[in-house]
């Protein structure tokens, strides 16, 4: 009996959630909204968002740098102007009428417009290994990063002939590299270029480390005076006014030394005399060759 | 007993009472004004960053700022300020999230990011330590809200590329972009 009674009662309760079902789904196929988006849009140009359904409703939506409310017909689409999606990212649009309906889209970046570089160090050394580096973050006109696959060109120009150049694929928007410095003094001017942009920045060469230093000495009435040969680099570079050279004297009376800079070329210092002694030079970690004075 | 002796006014006046006492143990943001509190986690990975290796005080200090970032975010759509943003974001991050809140703010709208997680990655670190871009998935619960009424609310997993550059004495966030991303997943749902 209570079998029965209850079997009865759960086909009962079954049809009215069945009826209520199909009661719900044709209430919105009739008077619901809809809502459609497209799957991706590019930053900067007008898309449209389709809506269902019959009456007024609440769009909104919210951006990466914007966001807006309005009545919109159902029915109808809803073009958004190129102004308001220039950022990229997750757009969500949000649809109101007496119930909501959500969906979301990416804008995407538009083509290269513009570059930003990084470039290090300013001034540099001739002659050195990966002594120059930069990274190259590629933007489009809205100053969104560009992610798709782009190849950046790389070049060191020293006046108009190129030291060096290399192509280098970007990843998320960067590219990046090192180079080693050129063999002559004087400013290089860096350029990457993508897509028809380009942009540069300058580093200064500049002299390396004194190389083979030498030194001459001239006795004089009441000095002796000592002074270097032209100072050059490897590479055959004068090395920078100002640049210090260290001569020692070495003698019975004890080591004495004269700091100097380069003028012109050449580092000059006298030194009183005391008797045999040895002169040497020293600029940064490089020795020059020694002389005997007083002999 | 003596609740039973109470006359009715004053009966109404106990239950209310306990009521607001019940409310405000187990539901204190509904009586304050201000926005719930954002809690959030960062994790971080600079196991992939190059060409540079990132040095522990960088890492330990990204992490710190990048959190600190969300929360200013956060506080920023909630409170409809852009403010908060000052501290943590420079450049093209700064003007587009700045422009989104005050045109949130001009359409009376308010923005909720609650519960955030983050499982940032680092993907590059400039070989002069001078920027870094990042990988976030992050996971949060986003509510938005015309006036007091929630329009839209959803419990979404996104993903972010973003680009820090050092500052005096903290990482920025110059750029945060949200990008299409393999696994995303979302469920939303909408009070009207």
């Amino acid at each position: 009996m209570w079998s029965s009674i209850n079997t009865a009662s759960m086909r009962h309760s079954s049809r009215l959630f069945a009826f209520g079902i199909c009661f719900l789904f044709l209430a919105q196929l009739c008077f619901g909204q809809e809502l459609r988006t497209p799957a991706t849009a590019t930053a900067g140009t007008s898309i449209s968002l389709a809506t269902a359904g019959t009456g007024s409703a609440t769009l909104y939506l919210v951006g990466p740098s914007s966001a807006l409310k309005k009545t919109v017909q159902l029915g109808e689409d809803v073009t958004l102007p190129a102004e308001s999606v220039r950022s990229a990212g997750r757009y969500l649009a949000v649809l109101c009428s007496g119930s909501c309906e959500s969906a979301s889209f990416f804008v995407t970046a538009a083509a290269p417009a513009e570059l930003s570089f990084l470039v290090h160090p300013s001034r540099v050394p001739v002659d050195r290994q990966n002594a120059i580096s930069g990274a190259a973050f590629i933007f489009d006109k809205f100053g969104n990063l560009v992610f798709s696959p782009l190849t950046v060109n790389f070049q060191l120009l020293s006046g108009k002939s190129e030291i060096t150049s290399r192509e280098v694929p970007a990843h998320d928007g960067i590219a990046w590299f090192r180079a080693n410095s050129g063999k002559q003094t004087g400013p290089v001017r860096v350029v990457a270029s993508t897509g028809g942009h380009s942009t540069d920045q300058v580093v200064a060469q500049v002299a390396s480390d004194p190389c083979n230093l030498r030194i001459d000495a001239q006795s004089t009435a009441k000095n002796i005076v000592v002074q270097t040969q032209p100072v050059r680099d490897c590479s055959g570079n004068p090395v920078p006014d100002g640049t210090i050279v260290t001569f020692t004297r070495r003698g019975p009376d004890g080591l004495s030394t004269v700091d100097a800079p380069i003028k012109k070329g050449i580092a000059r210092a006298e030194m009183t005399p005391s008797g045999p002694a040895v002169v040497t030079a020293a600029s940064g970690v490089v020795m020059g060759n020694e002389i005997h004075v007083g002999h | 007993m003596i609740f039973m002796k109470m006359t009715s006014t004053t009966k109404t006046a106990v239950v209310a009472t306990l009521a607001l006492a019940l409310l405000a143990v187990f539901c204190p943001a509904v009586l304050h004004a201000e926005p719930p509190v954002t809690s959030s986690t960062v994790q971080l990975n600079v196991a992939g960053a190059g060409p540079r290796s990132v040095e522990d005080l960088t890492e330990h200090t990204i992490a710190r700022d990048y959190d600190a970032a969300w929360k200013s975010m956060a506080q920023a759509f909630a409170q409809g300020s852009a403010a908060p943003l000052s501290a943590y974001f420079t450049g093209s991050a700064k003007t587009a999230l700045a422009k989104a809140v005050k045109s949130q703010q001009q359409s009376g709208l308010r923005s909720q990011y609650t519960n955030q997680s983050h499982k940032l990655r680092a993907i590059f670190y400039a070989p002069e330590g001078d920027a870094m871009e990042l990988q976030d998935t992050a996971e949060f619960d986003f509510q938005l809200m015309d006036g007091d009424k929630v329009v839209h609310q959803e419990h979404t997993v996104l993903h972010y590329v973003v680009l820090m550059t050092p500052s005096s004495d903290r990482w920025m966030v110059r750029r945060l972009e949200s990008v299409p991303g393999v696994g995303e997943k979302e469920v939303s749902s909408a009070q009207p």
